[in-house]
């Protein structure tokens, strides 16, 4: 004991010389100590010195004490000192940040908090004893316990969240901290669980599971909303990892009725002038932010469509798109906050009717009053404004045309000439404004805008050609479209001609009319093909997506062409693109906006996505034009070309043959129709037929079910007793009665006739019997019968021989001469007598 | 949208028991023959009446692999029901029963309501498991039982419903504490905790927060 102390003092002394060598000394002393003493007071003591130690002398305490501490925190967990201590000094060897009293400075790069912690989750039940500590309501432990977990999480998240996914109840411990009164461990856990939270669907879940948004919001309102400090920040920032990508939270989320408490959050008084304005605290700006960013996670475009348009109804049901769109028109809101809120109104009526006509009907305060749709793209065309406030004002506008067929009418309408030449400004004036503006960004802003009103909409693009303008005094009004060629023409601010040629490119895709009056206009293909033709820049990028649009131009105005205007038939421009242009060179060209990573970037998400002015030259939904149509035009063109090749090369074969092929061919494939379509027919009808069927077998299933339902029942109640029987089941008993009856009447019959038939069976057994027998009898008397003959056969010998015997003696009796008459007739007697007894 | 009661179910069983379907026929009225594989947990969500009392009701429809079997323990705690599912056409589904209502009897609150369902009756020529053998298993282990087709959507409605009566009526017996979210029971936002009776609340946490619109 007095040699740790010294030692002690001479390390807390004013000997740097020495105090290294000294210190790991110590270190290794006090780990001994604390491995082996049997006093739990010296233990602690040990252990309260490594943690003095632990900062200064960070690597030997970690490389030395892991286990001994490890070890502490298993056998003294009864003790709350002592683990406070041990945790603390875990705390301290696994910080991540490098402590300035360090003696190992060198190693700074190593990420010594790192590497401890890679040591100290080497054993699997580590992170478990920790999260067991979390119980523990002592401060002295659950403190250092939450803040030990959070280093290790910043060291080694991934490994950290799958250990405390799979250990019972670890996200549900941490979260019943959520409720705990001691604002430090509510705070320090909610920095947690923004970590643990980061990038693990399956933690997201559990933790919304365990009521997180009501405890989140508990604690929002206590801290003062939108109003509140860092913490509600901190609130925000785990709501938004909770929601963000995941769509089971995200539908939890709607369910819970949670989208309705965002609103008051966003009902931010109004800033009443001559109260002292303080303006907006950075807090309460980032606060904003993160409630703004919560709600676009909930109907973020990449989101599946049925759920954003249930986020969006209940957005707009529950008063959130109003306070939204009253924080866009309120004054002395910051420009960035102005932003943000102006893409989160974009996303949350983006392709949802009634919510694009709600902002549609937003009037702003202003004298006169103005839509707010209006004087937010007063301020897209105004140079003045900041470019991403700009931006969000694009977004804004594009997503209130998405899919929005009155919308789009509603703007090109007011381009088109009107009875009464309404005072007040338009969208579309504004628009075209910004089309003829010096700014070449609101060039951009502008066209873009315009061509949001023409997707997917054929009737607004013939509209649109009827636009006219009117120029100079004194000359003749132009088209709109002529007035954008010659801005194409004329410009050379590269911005502004990527803007034109976007609005062009959907103009003219898909409707003939319009590539009929473009293809019209002097010397639109005839500039087009020479800004293809040209050599210079290929390596610009702006270049590049110029030749790029042109090309793609170009090819729309082959494959949508009506051959309606005689010099640029569809075969002459394509006879155009192989002499002035190549086939090669085309191709190369139109491809060449999709080898750029501005392409990739700007289809990935319709927000226009540019840093800075100079890089806004792509829209998403051109992007998507232009995959959707590359390969068709290519195609288109090729097959034209083909066409016109063959036409040269297979001249002499005859028209009229190949018109027959393809007549034949039609018919066949006609026939073909015809077959396949009374097959169908034939089909369906059967299958109504069996649908029919089905039903029927289905319902006397059913029949046959409840019948069997009712006799088993009834034969329940029989077995029961019979005296119940009388009074209830009466009419179903007789029924089953009368069943059983006949079918014993039945067993009768059949019964009888067995009998019959064994008896029939019985008599033929007799005869056959009889029969044998006197068939054996028939035998036995043949064989006496034969027996007889052969005796009778035998006496006829005998007789005969007696016969000759006879005579014999009657000859030697006449020889002799005595007394023959008498003897003769004896013997005659005898002869007579003897075959007819035998017979 | 206001609701008397919220209740938390899970529902858990073997992969490929149904599970997802019981919950989608429940929530959308439609049966999907093909269904994915649940990636660890999924939610769903409906309203239903009770006692002439609106009851809300959060599905929490778990995956049936083993291997997120971790994953999806931490969802016993905070539930007021579960239903556990087997497949009436495997028998081993029915076998692996005990061991699922370890687990969950395990890690659960005591209280907790679970419903057996006998699935996909619908393939009654398939069968393996007799409807009594799921009654006798039920009636040994204290669980309602029911068999049920998320393809026909025969019983699934009573499924989730007779669940919800069963944790309703312990409510009103006062067997659930219900100001401790952790049952799995939330009182509806204009509801005041104090009406059901019999609550000696141990300080609202979570049933403080009024007001809002809804």
């Amino acid at each position: 004991m007095e040699y740790f102390k010294s030692s002690l003092k001479s390390v807390l002394g004013t000997t740097p010389a020495d105090t290294q060598q000294t210190g790991a000394d110590t270190v290794e002393r006090l780990v001994d100590r604390l491995q082996s003493s049997s006093l739990l007071d010296d233990r602690r003591d040990a252990c309260r010195a490594l943690k003095a130690f632990s900062r200064t002398y960070r690597v030997e305490v970690g490389a030395q004490g892991m286990d001994a501490l490890r070890q502490v925190l298993e056998m003294d967990r009864t003790d709350c000192e002592i683990i406070g201590l041990a945790l603390d000094t875990l705390c301290n060897i696994t910080n991540p940040e490098m402590f300035d009293e360090e003696v190992d400075k060198h190693s700074s790069k190593n990420k010594i908090g790192e590497q401890f912690t890679e040591i100290f989750i080497k054993h699997s039940d580590s992170v478990g004893l920790v999260l067991a500590f979390l119980e523990d309501f002592d401060f002295r432990v659950r403190w250092p316990a939450l803040k030990l977990l959070t280093h290790l999480l910043a060291n080694r998240s991934k490994d950290i969240q799958e250990i405390i996914l799979v250990s019972p109840m670890g996200v549900s411990k941490l979260m019943d901290l959520l409720s705990d009164s001691r604002e430090v461990i509510r705070n320090d856990v909610l920095l947690l669980l923004i970590q643990l939270t980061k990038g693990n669907a399956n933690i997201q879940k559990i933790v919304a599971f365990e009521n997180a948004f009501d405890r989140i919001f508990d604690v929002i309102e206590q801290e003062g909303n939108a109003d509140g400090g860092i913490v509600v920040e901190d609130c925000l920032l785990l709501m938004l990892n909770l929601l963000r990508g995941n769509v089971s939270n995200q539908n939890f989320f709607k369910e819970g009725s949670y989208i309705q408490k965002l609103t008051p959050m966003f009902q931010i008084p109004n800033e009443i002038e001559d109260n002292n304005f303080d303006g907006w605290s950075p807090q309460k700006v980032s606060n904003v932010h993160c409630m703004v960013q919560v709600v676009r996670a909930l109907v973020a475009p990449s989101a599946p469509a049925q759920a954003v348009a249930a986020c969006q109804r209940t957005m707009r049901a529950c008063g959130l798109l109003q306070a939204l769109c009253d924080i866009l028109m309120a004054s002395g809101v910051p420009a960035d906050v102005l932003t943000e809120t102006i893409n989160t109104v974009a996303e949350v009526i983006r392709g949802n009717a009634s919510n694009q006509e709600f902002l549609a009907g937003v009037m702003a305060p202003s004298t006169p009053p103005r839509p707010a749709i209006v004087v937010l793209l007063m301020s897209m065309v105004n140079e003045k404004q900041p470019f991403v406030l700009r931006c969000s004002v694009l977004y804004c506008f594009q997503c209130f045309l998405y899919k929005n067929e009155v919308g789009q009418t509603q703007l090109v309408q007011t381009l088109l000439p009107q009875g009464n030449e309404a005072p007040s400004l338009t969208t579309g004036q504004l628009l075209c404004g910004g089309l003829f503006s010096i700014d070449s960004l609101s060039n951009w802003f502008s066209a873009v805008a315009l061509s949001h009103a023409l997707i997917e909409n054929i009737s607004q693009k013939e509209q649109l050609l009827r636009v006219l303008l009117a120029t100079n005094i004194g000359k003749p009004p132009v088209t709109l479209m002529q007035q954008c060629v010659m801005l194409l023409q004329q410009g050379n601010k590269t911005q502004c001609k990527l803007g034109l040629l976007i609005l062009l490119c959907r103009w003219t895709s898909y409707c003939p009319l319009a590539v009929k009056s473009f293809l019209a206009i002097d010397s639109s293909v005839a500039y087009l093909t020479a800004l293809l033709s040209s050599q210079e820049n290929n390596d610009d990028l702006q270049e590049t997506l110029l030749q790029s649009m042109c090309a793609l131009l170009i090819g729309i105005c082959v494959h949508f062409n009506d051959d309606s205007v005689p010099t640029y038939t569809k075969e002459k421009v394509c006879n155009l693109i192989e002499n002035r242009i190549g086939w090669e060179k085309f191709q190369d060209a139109i491809g060449g906006i999709a080898r750029h990573e501005i392409y990739s970037r700007t289809l990935k998400h319709p927000q226009p996505s540019a840093k800075n002015p100079s890089e806004l030259l792509l829209d998403h939904e051109f992007c998507r034009l232009l995959k959707s149509l590359e390969g068709v035009i290519i195609k288109s063109v090729i097959d034209a070309n083909n066409e016109n090749r063959n036409q040269l090369s297979v001249m002499n074969l005859p028209d009229n043959t190949l018109i027959s092929q393809y007549k034949d061919l039609i018919r066949e494939q006609d026939i073909q129709i015809q077959r396949l379509n009374q097959a169908n027919n034939f089909l369906t009808k059967e299958k109504q037929e069996f649908e029919v069927q089905i039903q029927e077998l289905r319902s006397a299933v059913s029949h046959l079910r409840d019948q069997n339902l009712v006799l088993r029942a009834a034969q329940a109640n029989i077995g029961d007793g019979k005296e119940k029987n009388a009074s209830s089941n009466d009419l179903d008993l007789e029924k089953e009665l009368q069943t059983y009856k006949t079918m014993v009447a039945d067993l009768e019959n059949r019964l009888a006739e067995y009998m019959h038939i064994m008896q029939q069976h019985n008599k033929d057994k007799e005869i056959k019997e009889s029969h044998l027998e006197l068939i054996s009898q028939l035998k036995l008397k043949i064989d006496e019968l034969e027996k007889l003959k052969k005796d009778q056969e035998a006496l006829l010998e005998l007789l005969t021989d007696q016969d000759s015997k006879i005579t014999l003696y009657k000859e030697r009796l006449i020889e002799l001469g005595d007394k023959i008459e008498s003897d003769e007739s004896s013997g005659e007697l005898d002869t007579d007598d003897q075959p007819e007894s035998s017979n | 949208m206001s609701y008397a009661y919220l209740f938390k179910y899970i529902i858990i069983g073997d992969t490929g028991v149904g599970k997802s379907c019981l919950l989608l026929q429940f929530t959308d009225k439609r049966f999907q023959p093909v269904h994915d594989l649940t990636i660890g947990v999924e939610f769903g969500a409906r309203m239903i009446t009770i006692d002439s009392k609106q009851i809300k009701l959060q599905i929490w429809d778990t995956a049936g692999q083993e291997a997120f079997r971790s994953i999806t323990r931490s969802y016993y705690r905070g539930a007021a029901g579960a239903l556990l599912v087997y497949d009436i056409t495997r028998r081993e589904t029915f076998n692996h029963l005990t061991t699922w209502l370890e687990d969950a009897r395990q890690h659960s609150n005591s209280n907790m309501v679970i419903m057996l369902i006998g699935n996909k009756s619908d393939l009654d020529s398939r069968r393996e498991v007799r409807r009594e053998e799921g009654e006798a298993f039920a009636r040994e282990h204290g669980l309602v039982f029911m068999e049920t087709s998320a393809k026909t959507a025969a019983n699934v409605e009573e499924a989730f419903i007779n669940t919800a009566k069963e944790i309703y009526e312990k409510i009103q017996e006062g067997v659930f504490d219900i100001n401790n979210e952790a049952n799995g029971i939330k009182i509806g936002p204009q509801h005041s905790p104090t009406s059901p009776g019999g609550l000696a609340g141990t300080g609202g946490q979570g049933s403080a927060q009024g007001g809002g619109c809804c």
